[in-house]
C-alpha cells in the first residue's frame, strides 16, 4: 500500500512536472517533434515545416514561469541559453527573433490566428482552437 | 576638428533616432515577415596609464559608445534580406562614422526536417571564434570589453564582416547541434589600424583586401551545456605604397588564425575558453631597413582566455577572466625586434573582474582590469614610446536594446 503511495505520488509529480504543452496552430501538419528539431524551432534556426510552409514562433518574456518551464522541462535548456542563442542570430542577421506576448491567453490567440504557428502554454483548454504537439 | 565630430556625431544621433522612434512606436514587428532591432551602449573608462577609448589617462573618458539598428524582412520561408547600421565611437579609430556593419540576401537551398542549408551574398559578418558576429552589441558580450587576446578590438573594424558569399548548414541532432559555415570574402584591408599592427605606425601607403577565406564549425551538445567550436581563416592582403613610401615597398601579408572554442554551462555557472594560433607571413617586401628586416620574420601570434562566469540570480553575473595574447609564441617576453625597455609592447596579460545586472532590455556593468602590456592598445591613441607596461583600467557601462 506504501509502495503503492509513493509510485502514484511520482506519477503525478511525472505529470506536474511536464505540465507545459508546446502547441500549434491547427494548420501545422505535424503531431509531433523529436527533441532536437523542438530546439532547432525555438532556437530559430528551423524556420519552415515539412510542408514547406514558414514556421512562427510565439513566446513568452524570459522570466515568465511558463517560459522557465518550457526550456527546463521541456528543451532541457537554460533560458540564458535560448536567448543568447536568439541575440547571436538577431544581431547579425542571420535569423529574426520569436514574436513575445504579454501572457498566455494572448499567445494562444495568436497561435490559434495565425498559419504555422508554434506556441506553449501551461494549460490548454478543451476549446482552444489549437493542437498540441508532442515531443518523443 | 572638435566641431566636425560634433557635426559628424549629431548627424549619426539624427538618423539612428528616427529608426529607433520608428521601431519604438511600431514594436520590433514593422509588418508581415519585417523586424527592427537595435542597441545603444555608453561607457566611461578610467586607466591609471596609457589610452582606452579616448583620453582615459588618469580621467574618466566618456566617448566610447555604440549605437546600432538593423532591418530584416523574411519575404518567404526561403529568403531573408538583412541589414545593420552602426556607429561605434572608441578613440582614434572609431569616430562615429555610420557605416553598414552588414547587408546581405540569404537563401535556403536544403531544409529537410532537422538539416538546413542555404547561401548568403553581400557584406556578412565573419563567424570568428564564439562572440565575432555580435561583438558591438554590449548584451551579448561576455563583459563590458571583448577578450582582447582573441578579439582585438584595435583591429575590429577590418575584421568583423567583409563582401562576399557564404554557404551555411545546420543539422540538428539526437546528441548535438551542428552549425558549420564557409565564405570566400574580400576585406577592405584600407585600414590605418593594420599598418599599426603590422608596421607599428601609419604608412602613406596602403592595404587592399586580397581573397580570404573563413570558416567555422560549432557544436552544441546536450542543448549547450557544452559547446565546442572550430574556426579556420586564411586573410591575405597587399601593401600598395605610393611614391612617398620610404621604409617600404610592395608586399604581401597572410595571416592564418585557427581558433578553438570550448564552453561549459550549467544553471548557475558558465566557463567559457579560447585559444587561438595566428601565422602572420608576408613576401615580396625589398630592403634592408629595420621594418622590412623585421617584415621577413615569419611570427606565430598566440592567445587564449578563460573566463568562469556565475549567476547568483537570473538578472546578476559576476565573472572573472584571465587573457593573455602574444606577438611570437617563441618569444613570450616580446624581445624580438624590440627597443630596449618597450620589450611590454609584444604581448598583453590580463585579469579582469567584472558584475552585470540585467534589468528587462537594460544591462549595467562594471569592470576592473589589471594589464601587464600593451599589446592590444591601440598606437593610433597612444604614441608608442609613451605607453606605460603595467597600467589598471575601470570600466562603466549603461546598455539598452530593442
Amino acid at each position: 500500500m506504501r509502495r503503492l503511495a509513493i509510485g502514484l505520488c511520482l506519477f503525478l509529480f511525472a505529470q506536474l512536472a511536464w505540465c507545459v504543452d508546446i502547441i500549434g496552430n491547427r494548420s501545422v501538419s505535424v503531431d509531433s517533434l523529436s527533441l532536437a528539431s523542438a530546439r532547432s524551432i525555438f532556437g530559430m534556426r528551423q524556420v519552415k515545416w515539412p510542408d514547406n510552409s514558414h514556421i512562427q514562433v510565439f513566446v513568452l518574456a524570459d522570466t515568465h514561469p511558463t517560459h522557465v518551464a518550457l526550456c527546463k522541462e521541456r528543451l532541457n535548456l537554460f533560458p540564458y541559453q535560448l536567448r543568447q542563442s536568439w541575440d547571436r542570430l538577431v544581431y547579425s542577421g542571420m535569423a529574426q527573433a520569436p514574436t513575445e506576448v504579454g501572457n498566455e491567453e494572448e499567445l494562444i490567440n495568436k497561435v490559434a490566428a495565425t498559419p504555422g504557428a508554434i506556441g506553449y502554454v501551461r494549460k490548454v483548454k478543451p476549446n482552444d482552437a489549437i493542437k498540441i504537439i508532442a515531443i518523443q | 576638428m572638435m566641431r566636425s565630430r560634433s557635426l559628424r556625431f549629431s548627424k549619426t544621433v539624427f538618423a539612428f533616432s528616427a529608426i529607433f522612434f520608428n521601431a519604438l512606436v511600431q514594436g520590433q514587428e514593422l509588418g508581415p515577415g519585417l523586424q527592427a532591432h537595435g542597441f545603444i551602449s555608453q561607457s566611461l573608462v578610467y586607466t591609471s596609464d596609457n589610452q582606452v577609448g579616448g583620453d582615459s589617462d588618469d580621467g574618466l573618458a566618456a566617448d566610447f559608445r555604440e549605437l546600432g539598428a538593423n532591418l530584416s524582412w523574411r519575404a518567404s520561408p526561403d529568403w531573408l534580406f538583412s541589414g545593420q547600421a552602426l556607429a561605434r565611437w572608441a578613440g582614434e579609430s572609431d569616430r562615429g562614422d555610420l557605416r553598414l556593419d552588414y547587408g546581405f540576401v540569404d537563401h535556403t537551398l536544403l531544409a529537410d526536417g532537422d538539416d538546413q542549408v542555404g547561401v548568403r551574398v553581400g557584406k556578412i559578418k565573419n563567424p570568428y571564434g564564439f562572440f565575432n558576429t555580435t561583438r558591438d552589441v554590449a548584451h551579448t558580450r561576455p563583459g563590458i570589453i571583448m577578450p582582447q587576446s582573441i578579439y582585438l578590438d584595435r583591429v575590429r573594424n577590418f575584421f568583423l564582416s567583409a563582401p562576399g558569399v557564404g554557404v551555411y548548414g545546420n543539422h540538428a541532432g539526437m546528441i548535438a547541434d551542428v552549425s558549420w559555415s564557409i565564405g570566400a570574402v574580400r576585406f577592405d584591408a584600407d585600414d590605418p589600424s593594420l599598418e599599426h599592427l603590422f608596421f607599428l605606425n601609419n604608412q602613406p601607403g596602403k592595404f587592399n583586401g586580397e581573397t580570404s577565406w573563413i570558416g567555422q564549425v560549432m557544436s552544441d551538445i546536450d542543448g549547450g551545456r557544452w559547446r565546442l567550436g572550430l574556426t579556420l581563416a586564411d586573410v591575405n592582403m597587399q601593401y600598395q605604397p605610393t611614391a612617398a613610401d620610404t621604409e617600404l615597398t610592395a608586399g604581401r601579408n597572410r595571416v592564418r588564425p585557427v581558433v578553438l572554442s570550448l564552453e561549459r554551462n550549467s544553471e548557475r555557472f558558465s566557463i567559457t575558453g579560447e585559444y587561438s594560433q595566428a601565422k602572420h607571413e608576408t613576401r615580396g617586401y625589398q630592403g634592408a631597413g629595420l621594418l622590412t628586416s623585421g617584415l621577413q620574420n615569419p611570427n606565430t601570434i598566440e592567445a587564449w582566455y578563460v573566463q568562469g562566469t556565475w549567476r547568483p540570480s537570473t538578472d546578476w553575473r559576476i565573472y572573472l577572466r584571465r587573457d593573455e595574447i602574444y606577438r611570437d609564441k617563441h618569444d613570450k617576453k616580446g624581445q624580438n625586434g624590440a627597443v630596449p625597455g618597450y620589450e611590454f609592447i609584444n604581448f598583453a596579460k590580463d585579469w579582469t573582474l567584472g558584475v552585470r545586472y540585467d534589468l528587462n532590455a537594460w544591462t549595467f556593468s562594471a569592470e576592473y582590469h589589471k594589464v601587464h602590456g600593451v599589446f592590444w592598445i591601440s598606437s593610433q591613441d597612444i604614441s608608442l614610446f609613451d605607453q606605460k607596461e603595467y597600467w589598471d583600467m575601470v570600466l562603466l557601462q549603461a546598455a539598452w536594446r530593442f
